[in-house]
């Protein structure tokens, strides 16, 4: 399972430039260590180490969604390709077993992909930040912890969805509340819900107690236990999907796109396609997740760690824009594309139906949530200029990636050639809004005049990068 | 069938139907094709014969536009497969070798889909026409994905003929296919010959394809070892398969 993920990686970018991925990570961690004394400056030790164990949390909850994904394979035609956890239907193998081991390989893949790299570039600054070995090594040991406990509460509440959800709903519910009663009414400390924090936080070089952390570890590795083996009896051994009916609505549907002659049939195909599949809501929720997130960063930056940061309506827009980048990456992993390479479609064609799709379904979910934002702060006096931004940066940062992946976004996003781009140009203009939203109070018009000229930019560059899409993809097939 | 005959004289003319010229492809340090050439005359029913990784369905995804190659050239109803590659598939019908239908359409709305895609008229007339060759009412509304795999290589089959094209490339197309339809795709592929429709069949199935099929050729390792009527094929063999296992030294 391991050769088989690295080898689906490794065969959208080729071997050496996925392999330099975790180089990529190693120098970034490096040079964030060298400067880490003005980071202290501003979030002091403790806060870094609590926003690094909730992102590593984060990005474990993130991988370990098994359920949804082994589901995935298992019910939908994967075109050419085949997938090691559809044997057991074919070979003595347990469902149980296989998912299993879908959970270790993603833990040992992931872990190496960018915790050890990570963890790397900080012994690397030693010499300069004469950081200490065993405190490396305990971040390393505790975040790893944080990680297993994300992807295991994640494999958890997939595999509830595989057998109720009713019993999904609930699971889901019940950990957004301790959540919410940790981050936003900061009833109780995140170190409450993360033991693998609680324990760093009584390591060195923030305490002392070896004692109670191991505990703490152990009580975190009791937990990550449980959730997979609780997880691994959900997982049912005998997957039979129920066979799905459905009425005939694509010519319907085809009929009232008529206006948009050409694309019409595919743009109809799209629509069907996310509401039979289910994304509209894994979009929804991939991309409300985020946006709560930040508001609740950006809510602990202020109230929290107290740091005079003006958080404004015009800050948001430039936020949502940017979030656009999950959406698009939702509509490519709906199904495989291997058919469309029948029929006179060309995959450029593809990518713009998929980008006029984004324009008619999302704009309003992006716009809704920054008139809301500004409504729940009392900020709406900048709405004028929050919606330009929310309605630009949204389409650009759509078409750059759409240029920069083509139809295999998720994938593409793994190749470092491609990261970085994607990196530069998706971080400039983010930056450039962001700072320009701080300066608002300060002098309104000078930032109006920036963020119109950012907007300008933008606007030009997404054009180019439109018209660029053609050629950049026509030589490519379907299933390639 | 008249429709195929008009679509073939207009598009064709004099010329090849298909006609390729040193056709390479290379995947990394392995040779899928070795400079192979080919003719297959407009009317001509040609089969591709040849053992697992020979380089048959390489071939066909190049002719139909699915991959560039590496090098030479190659041209479908006189046109050039690299250069206009779409203009390929809107001439021609395809079966590719893996059934993969898109997951969430019914059978009915992946015709649709297909003959909106094509700017078809009398669409409805001709899914009614598919759903009953194939008796695939139980695709009128189950999802794709959840269709038997003999189904959903029927709604490909019916999706490649549906716009009456004066080509078809075939992969495999008996492949999951009960006796019953075996026999009625092998009798309507005769007909379809017969009415001057082009067919190009890559296929393991050996019996089948030497009854249909008037000139074949054998490739192993990427190169055609053998090519002409499939009489001149058997060449004094008792049958294809004999004949077939003697080329490839097997």
């Amino acid at each position: 399972m391991l050769r088989e993920e690295f080898r689906v990686h490794a065969s959208y970018s080729g071997q050496t430039m996925f392999v330099s991925f975790p180089f990529i990570i190693t120098m970034f961690s490096l040079s964030i260590a060298v400067t880490s004394g003005r980071l202290f400056a501003y979030t002091p030790l403790p806060d870094a180490i609590l926003l690094l164990h909730v992102s590593v949390f984060l990005y474990g909850l993130s991988v370990g969604a098994f359920g949804f994904l082994g589901r995935q394979y298992l019910e939908r035609t994967t075109g050419m390709r085949n997938y090691l956890v559809a044997m057991p239907g074919i070979l003595p193998m347990r469902f149980r077993r296989t998912f299993l081991g879908m959970f270790l390989r993603d833990a040992i893949f992931y872990m190496v992909l960018l915790l050890v790299p990570a963890t790397v570039g900080l012994v690397l600054s030693v010499p300069v930040t004469h950081f200490r070995l065993t405190s490396i090594g305990l971040l390393f040991g505790t975040a790893l912890l944080s990680f297993l406990l994300g992807m295991s509460l994640s494999f958890f509440v997939s595999t509830v969805y595989m057998r109720s959800r009713a019993g999904f709903v609930v699971a889901v519910a019940v950990v957004s509340a301790i959540f919410a009663t940790a981050g936003a009414a900061r009833v109780i400390p995140f170190s409450w819900i993360l033991p693998s924090l609680a324990a760093h936080e009584l390591l060195p070089p923030l305490g002392s107690d070896l004692g109670a952390a191991a505990s703490l570890a152990l009580f975190g590795l009791g937990i990550v236990a449980a959730l997979i083996t609780g997880a691994a009896i959900l997982v049912p051994e005998r997957f039979e999907p129920p066979t799905v009916r459905a009425r005939n609505e694509l010519p319907r549907i085809i009929a009232r796109l008529g206006r948009l002659e050409g694309y019409s049939a595919l743009l109809g195909k799209e629509f069907v396609d996310l509401q039979r599949s289910g994304t509209y809501a894994k979009m929804f929720f991939s991309f409300v997740t985020p946006l709560l997130l930040l508001s609740f960063t950006a809510w602990f930056v202020r109230y929290g760690l107290q740091v005079p940061v003006g958080f404004n309506t015009v800050f948001y827009a430039g936020m949502v824009g940017f979030f656009g980048v999950i959406l698009y990456n939702w509509m490519n992993n709906v199904d495989a594309t291997d058919y469309l390479a029948t029929v006179p479609v060309s995959v450029p064609q593809v990518i713009r139906t998929k980008l006029i799709a984004f324009l008619l379904m999302t704009t309003w979910i992006g716009v809704g949530f920054v008139v809301m934002i500004a409504w729940l702060n009392a900020d709406t006096r900048l709405l004028w200029l929050a919606i330009p931004i929310v309605l630009v940066t949204s389409l650009y940062i759509v078409v750059m990636t759409a240029y920069l992946t083509g139809l295999r976004t998720n994938s593409f996003l793994f190749d470092p050639g491609v990261l970085a781009r994607f990196s530069v140009m998706s971080m400039l203009p983010d930056f450039g809004l962001t700072i320009l939203s701080f300066t608002i109070d300060r002098d309104l018009r000078l930032s109006a005049i920036g963020i119109g000229l950012v907007l300008a930019i933008l606007g030009a560059i997404t054009y180019i990068l439109l018209k660029g899409i053609d050629e950049k993809w026509r030589g490519t097939e379907f299933g390639e | 069938m008249s429709q195929v005959l008009n679509n073939a004289a207009r598009v064709v003319g004099r010329v090849p139907a298909i006609h390729a010229s040193q056709l390479t492809k290379r995947y990394g340090t392995v040779d899928a094709l070795k400079g192979v050439d080919l003719a297959v005359e407009p009317g001509e029913c040609f089969g591709l014969f040849g053992p697992n990784g020979a380089g048959k369905t390489t071939m066909l995804r190049i002719l139909t536009g699915q991959l560039r190659p590496t090098s030479g050239e190659a041209h479908v109803l006189n046109v050039d497969v690299v250069r206009e590659p779409l203009q390929v598939k809107s001439l021609v019908g395809i079966v590719p070798e893996v059934e993969s239908p898109p997951s969430y359409l019914t059978a009915h709305e992946y015709l649709y889909f297909v003959g909106r895609v094509r700017k078809l008229d009398r669409l409805e007339e001709r899914i009614a026409h598919w759903f009953e060759f194939f008796d695939l009412d139980e695709g009128g509304t189950t999802l794709c994905k959840d269709l038997s795999k003999g189904t959903r290589q029927k709604l490909m089959l019916a999706a490649a003929f549906i716009h009456e094209p004066a080509l078809v490339f075939l992969d495999e197309p008996f492949i999951n296919l009960d006796p019953i339809y075996q026999r009625k795709l092998k009798d309507f592929l005769a007909k379809y010959v017969a009415g001057g429709g082009t067919a190009f069949m890559a296929s393991h199935l050996l019996d089948i394809a030497g009854k249909l099929c008037h000139r074949a050729a054998v490739i192993q390792s990427g190169s055609i070892i053998a090519t002409g009527t499939v009489d001149q094929i058997r060449a004094g063999d008792a049958d294809l398969e004999s004949a077939f296992l003697r080329l490839v030294g097997a």
